[in-house]
């Protein structure tokens, strides 16, 4: 299996929906193609390393929740007004973002990635931005699609 | 002096009495809720063996992968509330254990060393010390801004030295005990000097923080 951050289409989509939304941080997790693991397999605008260790927990931080519920999830002002506990969202916290917007990526009608979009200050991602994000998990489908299945 | 003491005792009870409580339903989770869960999937399993419509096959499938999913997080959510390696094997394999776990959930990376031979520690003081490890290791991902931390195990005669060393962005420790800014630091000291130990909190801004925890055996 090709890895995704080789996928040419996929960095220059990532690349594309984090200028569009004015991002500072974008990152890609999907389902591995054995067992329940999701894990991130692309970031750009990455203060560190952190995320390629990181294995999303399945409902738990803004992916997971994603995951688990097949929804959009905002956060606007990470770490408060937050539900669960501050570590429950390791992404935010390895990369410091307090803003962050989350697709969720379908594969055969079931929910098994996340696109992401942080920003590092408070924000809220606006309606055209959202359609952005959720257009780009869309195309972000097509071209895994094709790759991994 | 007298009130103290008594003080210390109700602590003491109040702490045991919760540690009983997230013992047990750790335990309920993992070898009740995850059990029946694991029961359901390998029913799940051959049901779908059975089936010959594709369709359904692979809704079955689904449903097979979710309730995986949900072991999975059940057995996770265990580790985290109490280990059972905490109980079954000791202190050094639960905190092993538990870095496991840490590194999959924050991506940082901890390295450990244990010098001297391990030594069987009551379970109220093992379960505190783990408790105080836990709480470090959660503020080192919170607050430290790092991405490697080391952990030094010491066995001695009559004592086990715990070293957690970051290379963090440090903070000034006084100011935040003296301003109250963080009752998990003072409660951290306050577990460790219950079990008849010390915990030494040290941090230099840009250099990282170091917590050194000393229980006597």
């Amino acid at each position: 299996m090709i890895a995704i951050k080789e996928i040419q289409a996929v960095t220059n989509l990532c690349s594309g929906v984090m200028a569009a939304v004015h991002s500072e941080f974008v990152a890609l997790a999907i389902q591995n193609e054995s067992g329940p693991d999701v894990r991130w397999h692309y970031a750009a605008g990455n203060l560190n390393d952190k995320y390629k260790r990181i294995t999303v927990r399945f409902g738990k931080g803004i992916a997971g929740k994603v995951i688990s519920s097949g929804s959009p999830m905002m956060m606007t002002n990470f770490p408060h007004d937050i539900l669960g506990k501050v570590t429950d969202y390791p992404i935010a916290l390895a990369e410091k973002l307090v803003a962050s917007y989350a697709v969720p990526l379908f594969f055969n009608a079931v929910p098994k990635g996340v696109l992401l979009v942080g920003k590092r200050e408070k924000y809220s991602f606006t309606e055209e931005e959202q359609e952005v994000v959720k257009d780009s998990a869309q195309s972000l489908e097509q071209i895994l699609k094709e790759h991994l299945l | 002096m007298e009130d103290l003491h008594v003080k210390q005792q109700i602590s003491s009870y109040i702490i045991q009495s919760q540690e009983e409580e997230i013992k047990r339903i750790a335990l309920e989770l993992h070898e009740g809720v995850g059990q029946n869960l694991y029961s359901i999937l390998t029913g799940l399993q051959v049901v779908e063996s059975a089936i010959k419509e594709q369709q359904l096959k692979k809704y079955v499938r689904e449903m097979e992968s979710l309730i995986e999913k949900t072991i999975q997080e059940i057995r996770l959510l265990s580790v985290e509330l109490h280990p059972p390696a905490l109980t079954t094997l000791g202190l050094l394999p639960a905190v092993k254990s538990y870095i496991k776990l840490y590194t999959s959930t924050f991506g940082i990376l901890v390295d450990l060393e244990s010098t001297g031979e391990e030594k069987l520690i009551p379970e109220q003081n093992r379960i505190a010390v783990f408790r105080v490890c836990q709480e470090a290791l959660a503020n080192i991902a919170k607050y430290a801004d790092t991405s490697n931390v080391k952990i030094y195990f010491v066995w001695n005669k009559e004592e086990l030295t715990i070293t957690i060393q970051d290379f963090g962005k440090g903070f000034q420790v006084e100011e935040h005990i003296e301003n109250h800014h963080s009752y998990g630091l003072a409660a951290m000291m306050e577990r460790m000097h219950l079990t008849g130990g010390q915990c030494t909190i040290s941090s230099k801004i840009g250099e990282g923080t170091s917590i050194e925890l000393s229980l006597p055996l």
